[in-house]
Formats: structure tokens, sequence, C-alpha cells
């Protein structure tokens, strides 16, 4: 069981591998799609599924559909994909520089198990719900500290795409 | 060192590669720099996990709520670019250029 948890830390390399080897924006969004779900699947495995819903909802459902629009303004004539050499090249480095690095600080001190949350007993209470659940209770200054901070940064944003024009709506 | 923890370790590397080595757009920069969250954020979650304590789970939603913030700004300011550049490739910000 411990290996399928491993294999998902492995699909999320992948997903990683896929963004950063700079295809046109249309593909990496797949690998950021990729990465998420992925990484949704690890944190459910862990133990932790309320950590990874939040994920789900406001990384994957909130940050990620407005990429994908934004991404209609990049768009290229001819997109460049993971079949192009130039994209292949540069993952196929990256890879290389992982294994080097890899290899370089040593195999054989690797672990092969992982630590979930219930390793030590079985609890009734769970870890991520009551831990979350504090933020209405002592974590509350700063849960009024990051509302105050996504306030601002509507206000940020609605500044930066003001333009010359005093309307917030304008055609690119 | 756990093989998770290299899982996510190597993720956040090979993004910021990526943001270092960017190619033509602005946005597949904003792109790796959402990869880089996101390998933070599962670093972040694996702390209440093998420490067992339940206060820590807090660390990694503040920090998504950031993260989107960042987000948020970030294509802001690609709309800026693309407004007043025509497109977002990233030779367009010259200014500093000799």
């Amino acid at each position: 069981m411990a290996y399928f948890v491993l294999l998902l830390g492995v699909g999320f390399v992948l997903g990683g591998l896929a963004v950063a080897s700079n295809p046109s924006p249309y593909y990496g969004v797949v690998g950021l799609v990729l990465g998420s779900v992925v990484g949704c699947g690890l944190l459910v495995s862990l133990g932790v599924p309320f950590v990874a819903l939040v994920l789900f909802m406001v990384y994957l459902g909130g940050m990620l559909v407005v990429f994908v629009y934004s991404v209609c303004m990049a768009a290229d004539p001819f997109p460049e994909t993971w079949g192009d050499w130039r994209v292949l090249g540069y993952g196929v480095v990256m890879v290389l520089m992982l294994i080097v690095g890899v290899v370089f600080v040593g195999v054989e001190c690797w672990k092969t198990w992982v630590v979930t949350v219930d390793s030590g007993s079985i609890f009734v209470g769970r870890l991520d719900f009551s831990g979350v659940a504090m933020f209405y209770s002592l974590g509350a200054g700063m849960f009024l500290a990051a509302g105050w901070g996504l306030l601002l940064t509507l206000f940020v944003v609605l500044e930066l795409v003001r333009g010359l024009s005093c309307g917030a709506i304008r055609a690119v | 060192m756990s093989l998770l923890h290299l899982s996510f370790y190597s993720s956040f590397i090979l993004s910021c590669l990526g943001l270092a080595f960017h190619r033509t757009h602005l946005i597949s920069a904003l792109l790796c720099l959402e990869s880089m969250m996101l390998a933070m954020f599962i670093a972040l979650t694996i702390l209440p996990i093998e420490a067992q304590t339940p206060s820590t789970t807090l660390t990694p939603v503040f920090m998504l709520a950031f993260s989107a913030c960042e987000a948020g700004t970030g294509l802001a300011m690609l709309v800026a670019s693309t407004r007043t550049h025509g497109s977002d490739h990233l030779h367009n910000l010259n200014l500093l250029q000799y």
C-alpha cells in the first residue's frame, strides 16, 4: 500500500515536469491539472481528505479555471507540445539533472515507507477536520487577517487592470 | 530521506528550473509558479500528518488563500502586459535591456 502512495508521488513529479518543460500554455495547464489531481489522491491516501478537498475546490476549481481562460489571451498559432524537440529537450535535461542530484546524494539512504495519519493509533476526531476547525476558535485573528488580505487583493487586481479608462470592463 | 519527501522536493525544484529557464510566454512562467505553490502545499500538509499535530493543518490552507491572491495579481499583470504590448511574450518586457 505504501507503494501506491509512492506511485502517486511519481505522478506528482511527472506533473511538475510537464509544467516545467514549458510547452505551449494549453499543455502546461494539463500538467498542472495532473499534478493537482495526483496530489489530492496523495493527500487522501495519507489520511487527510479535508485538506485534499480544499485543494480541489480552491486550486483546481478556482485558480486553474481562471488560468485556463487567461491562456486564451496567450494563443499560439502553432502550439508546441511535448512531441516538439524544443520542449522535449527541456524535459530530458531536467530529468537528467534530477537523476544526477539523486545519485549524488546517494541512493541507499532512501526509505520506502510512508507515515500516515493513523500510524500511531486510531483517532475518532480526525486530524484535518479538527485542525482546520481551529480557524474559527484560536485562529480567528489570522482568519480575519487573511480575509482582509483577500479583500485588498481584489482592489489591487482592479487597479492593475484599470488601464487608462475609468471603467473596469474593457475589450483587450 | 523518505521517498515521499523526494517527490515534492523534486517537483518544487523542477518548477523552479522551469521558471528560471522560461521560454516565450509570461503565462508559462506563472504556471511554473503555481506548480511551486502546489508542491509547497503538499509539503506543508505532510507536516501535521507526520508530527500528529492538528493545529499545523491551518498552514497549508492559509498558504493556499495567499497563493490565490498571488495568482490573481500575476494574471492582472498578464492582462496589463497584453494591453500594452499586444501579446504576453517575455521579450516585450525589455525596458531594462541595454
